[in-house]
């Protein structure tokens, strides 16, 4: 098992009721099984409607993560 | 790049001003983004901004290396503000110099095209009637956020 935790951003944030959030994932999951399972029926759009990064590096879907990692989610950004 | 930051506080566009400063540079270029009063035709009454600051300063400084290695510039300021913001206030600016006029408004103009595009910061729109919607929520398709 591992712990990682988990950032919200925009509406992202708005729908898990949260900024961050701590999740229990098996060893050598993948940020898309961790999105499938845990993340998808409360942020309600596909994964193609996120970004990902581990640890502030921008990170694809296919990306295991390890105990202590901090996954961000990332909705289109719209600075400027 | 000499300035890379997120702030909550005004920015102060006489830094920006000082730190382009060279004798060397015939050209300086400095871009405001402000807060309009509107949106699409909806009227608003300002915005909130907020950023993943770790990974929105990696990416700002990826952007600062590529404006000094396709443009040529001498100094640039890239600063971006999060938080409340009402109408007129300056959320973004960016900031360049170069040798020549060309090389500092094209940096400029990509700077903030890239900004835009690639750094992990949202704007939340509060409009007249009370409402707050955030800006490319899909809840909102149909409306005018998209």
């Amino acid at each position: 098992m591992a712990k990682i935790t988990a950032l919200f951003f925009s509406y992202a944030a708005d729908r898990m009721s949260g900024r961050r959030r701590q999740f229990d994932i098996g060893d050598g999951a993948t940020i898309e099984e961790l999105f499938d399972q845990a993340l998808a029926p409360t942020l309600r759009e596909p994964i193609g409607a996120f970004m990902f990064s581990v640890n502030a590096d921008w990170a694809d879907r296919k990306t295991v993560l390890h105990d202590g990692d901090e996954l961000a989610v990332i909705p289109p950004v719209s600075g400027g | 790049m000499d300035i890379v930051r997120l702030q909550s506080e005004p920015i102060n566009i006489d830094e920006a001003l000082q730190t382009l400063h060279d004798e060397s540079c015939g050209g300086q270029a400095v871009f405001l983004g402000t807060v309009r009063n509107a949106f699409e035709g909806r009227e608003s009454r300002g915005l909130y901004y907020e950023a993943y600051h770790d990974l929105a300063i990696k990416e700002m400084e990826r952007i600062a290396e590529e404006l000094a290695r396709e443009f040529n510039i001498v100094h640039g300021v890239m600063i971006h503000r999060v938080g409340e913001l009402v109408l007129g206030e300056a959320a973004v600016l960016v900031a360049t110099s170069a040798p020549h006029r060309a090389q500092a408004i094209a940096a400029c103009q990509a700077g903030i095209d890239r900004i835009k595009e690639r750094v992990p910061i949202w704007k939340k729109e509060r409009w007249a009637t009370g409402e707050a919607h955030w800006h490319h929520d899909p809840a909102n398709l149909g409306e005018t956020l998209l």
